[in-house]
């Protein structure tokens, strides 16, 4: 009976000791851009507000928080989610609705966060976070000569050698396209319209088919963040896509022999969602607010080349300048939002692809078998 | 004598007979509370999620109950032209209902499953609807967007009418009904699980292939050797076996890749030139090495279990009736042995035919299996009815595997140690 009473008490300890820490559970995609998360703004929220922040690392996707939700054991509170998830995510009743502007700190100078924010959000779910960049790099040793174009990346007689491209169809059949001669447009329309006809998905999917059959060529799929700098440091591939913040990580803190090239590149947006009914909804909601207002944003992109969703505060990093955590890198000039960068770009269309994406991925993984 | 007089009974009057059964009820019971935790883990752990898939995969009643006046109304739509008024009036009531208890957002979820192109539509029409007039509906719906007056639209709606069905199970042999009600093959570009099963089946069927040859000199090897020598063999055998999967799989890949230690060791005997490093990675031919060399114990152990049994007096004997070592293997060693290898055989078998991290990280884009498939579906796009269906396909089929070979070997010729 003793042993049992103090099993008890043992349990019960262990329990309280769980729910009262009022720990929050943010999860997001590991590597350098937790790590610039957890710096930027996670650490610095967590002092000002008194709590815990416990970073867990996840590689997308909805079905962690649905199958928590659905056995009703839910233990994340906020996540780190693409666009699609957001719409999704939110029809699906797994996330809070936000009443923006209450729920989100103004500017500085007094802007409403809606105003602040570069575009509206995708769904009512969302709260913008960073602003990043599907581009490539090329392995500097492994190429003779220097690609500067989209369509640098699918000619293989000039660059010989594999591609690192990514494993699904988002973006891979805008930069085909791109590539094929098709301008993308204000924003990426003309490639989005293209995309919206069946012959112009045939044509996108036969560009990469043709990168991937041919000899000189071939292609290797990434899932992983980190995976387009191990490839290209390896020397498994002389080029891929990726995204900008993890080449660049990989470039200055790794000192890895690669460059970025910034034609054609897919603008995309990252999200945070709050889970409903998770853990600590109530502290989560505040965390939420502070990490997202503008000085706390700003601070991320001191450890990683993503830019940061408000306008305030690329002002705030301007006057700070250098703002790289090594004291000397300029930073606005290396995030995908810089005017050098953005010469030719799409913005990658979340609706389009929430709309056609299942049918796509499908028709992208029987291209993908016949290989 | 009457029957009476013949029943014995114990010292209290009660026939033995029925005492007895009284005993071993008794014991009978005391049994089955013994056995009882494990049969409560079995159904908690294995029939029940079982039975959930089954169920999620067909149960289609979520669509069914949210769109209920529709279904009604479209009861007497033959399904060629453009559903009537009637129809289009029915579905703003039932969408009007939905996105005051906010389920909307579920319904353009599940109907995105069915057609591409619906979640769009059905956002705009969440917003346009708050101004539209009375009656009409069909006018003004069909103003939304242009799909609203395709008719394939109405039709994948319909489609979604009964409370259960099989379209999940069609879609994983690339198959669908099509409006005519037969039941057809989805265009080619779209075929990818027919494509997927096949090549589940042959890696599978390879590996095992690969393993039994492997493994069986191995395992005879480790049966006849002394103790002193098998028992360091064993450990050798063993050792991998205790390591992780993902740190296999990812050793194989730091040996396998382009610059790999393989490659760097065929170009400095000059095998191969530094150009053409051979491709052993991100394809088929990595699946196959890295998936024998993980399952390879799971071959050699029955295997060599059935071996240690067999007494070497037996091979000793054949040779002296005359036959050569190769008859007195063939006509005696090898039969004796023929329950491990069904053993292994279907152990390895089984455990490939599901493999999915070994692929998913060392088989690129040839390389992946239809295990791969369902997580894509669990992860991805959240039709986890499709992945229930596919996932009870590939547990039948391990069944109809099990089923032949009981028939071909005979299930009590198993034996594993």
């Amino acid at each position: 009976m003793k042993k049992l009473s103090k099993l008890l008490l043992a349990i019960s300890f262990a329990v309280s000791m769980a729910t009262s820490a009022f720990a929050v559970t943010v999860v997001s995609w590991g590597g350098a851009y937790t790590e610039s998360q957890k710096q930027g703004y996670g650490d610095p929220t967590a002092k000002a507000l008194g709590i815990d922040i416990n970073w867990v690392d996840y590689s997308g996707g909805l079905s962690e928080i649905k199958a928590q939700k659905e056995a009703g054991a839910i233990t994340w509170d906020i996540i780190d989610v693409f666009a699609m998830d957001t719409i999704t995510g939110c029809d699906e009743g797994l996330f809070v609705e936000f009443d923006f502007d209450k729920d989100f700190p103004p500017a500085p100078d007094g802007t409403p966060a809606s105003k602040d924010f570069f575009t509206s959000m995708p769904s009512k779910c969302a709260v913008g976070n960073i602003l990043y960049s599907w581009n490539y790099a090329y392995n500097t040793e492994a190429n003779k000569g220097t690609p500067k174009t989209i369509k640098d990346f699918f000619n293989t007689k000039k660059f010989p050698g594999k591609r690192g491209i990514y494993t699904g169809a988002l973006t891979n059949l805008e930069i085909a396209l791109a590539a094929d001669g098709i301008k993308p447009g204000k924003g990426g329309a003309n490639i989005y319209e293209a995309l919206e006809t069946e012959k112009g998905v045939e044509r996108a999917m036969n560009k990469i088919k043709e990168l991937c059959t041919d000899p000189k060529g071939g292609c290797v799929f990434w899932s992983a963040g980190a995976q387009p700098a191990e490839l290209l440091v390896s020397g498994e591939v002389v080029m891929s896509t990726g995204w900008n913040g993890r080449l660049f990580a990989a470039e200055m803190e790794e000192g890895a022999p690669i460059r970025q090239v910034w034609d054609g590149q897919g603008l995309d947006y990252e999200y945070f969602v709050l889970v409903k009914g998770g853990p600590n909804e109530a502290e989560a909601k505040k965390a939420l607010a502070m990490m997202t207002n503008t000085e706390m944003l700003a601070g991320s992109a001191k450890y990683i080349a993503y830019a940061p969703w408000r306008k305030s505060s690329l002002d705030v990093i301007a006057k700070g300048e250098p703002w790289y955590k090594d004291g000397k890198t300029e930073m606005l000039s290396q995030m995908p939002t810089a005017p050098a960068n953005t010469k030719n770009y799409f913005l990658v269309d979340p609706i389009y692809w929430a709309d056609n994406g299942t049918e796509l991925g499908e028709k992208w993984e029987a291209m993908k078998a016949g290989l | 004598m009457s029957s009476e007089t013949q029943k014995i009974l114990t010292t209290d009057g009660i026939p033995l007979e029925v005492s007895l059964k009284k005993a071993e009820r008794k014991n009978k019971l005391k049994a089955f509370i013994l056995v009882a935790p494990l049969l409560l883990f079995l159904i908690i752990t294995y029939i029940f999620p079982i039975g959930d898939m089954l169920i999620r995969s067909v149960d289609d009643r979520e669509v069914t109950n949210m769109l209920p006046k529709t279904f009604k109304a479209m009861e007497s739509w033959d399904g060629q032209e453009l559903p009537s008024e009637e129809v289009f009036e029915a579905f703003y009531f039932d969408m009007k209902l939905l996105i005051e208890e906010r389920r909307e957002g579920k319904l353009s979820t599940q109907m995105n499953f069915t057609k591409n192109g619906f979640k769009s539509i059905l956002k705009k029409l969440r917003r346009e609807m708050k101004k539209f007039d009375e009656g009409n509906y069909k006018e003004q719906i069909m103003a939304v967007h242009k799909r609203w007056a395709d008719v394939e639209y109405w039709r994948a709606i319909k489609a979604r009418s009964p409370s259960f069905t099989n379209q999940k199970y069609l879609k994983g042999i690339d198959m669908y009904t099509n409006e005519k009600g037969e039941i057809v093959s989805v265009p080619e570009d779209r075929q990818i699980h027919r494509i997927l099963w096949f090549r589940t089946l042959e890696v599978a069927f390879f590996v095992t292939v690969f393993c039994f040859l492997m493994a069986y000199p191995i395992a005879h090897l480790l049966a006849t050797l002394p103790m002193k020598y098998s028992n360091l063999l064993m450990i050798c055998v063993l050792l991998p076996f205790w390591t992780s999967l993902l740190v296999r799989t990812a050793s194989w890949m730091i040996l396998l890749q382009q610059n790999g230690i393989i490659n760097d060791f065929f170009v400095w005997i000059g095998l191969v030139s530094e150009d053409n490093r051979i491709e052993m990675m991100f394809n088929k031919t990595g699946t196959y090495v890295a998936m024998t060399q993980i399952l390879l114990p799971f071959m050699v152990l029955p295997l060599y279990s059935v071996m240690k049994t067999i007494s070497p007096s037996l091979m000793r004997a054949g040779k002296s009736l005359g036959g050569t070592p190769f008859v007195a293997f063939w006509k005696v060693y090898f039969p004796l042995t023929i329950p491990g290898i069904g053993a292994g055989c279907l152990l390895v078998f089984i455990l490939a035919i599901g493999y999915y991290i070994t692929p998913a990280l060392v088989g690129g884009a040839s390389g992946t299996l239809i295990s791969n498939q369902i997580a894509f579906h669990m992860k991805s796009t959240l039709d986890w009815s499709f992945a229930s269906a596919m996932g009870l396909m590939l547990l039948s089929g391990v069944l109809v595997i099990y089923w032949l070979y009981n028939k071909v070997v005979g299930i009590d010729n198993i034996k594993l140690g």
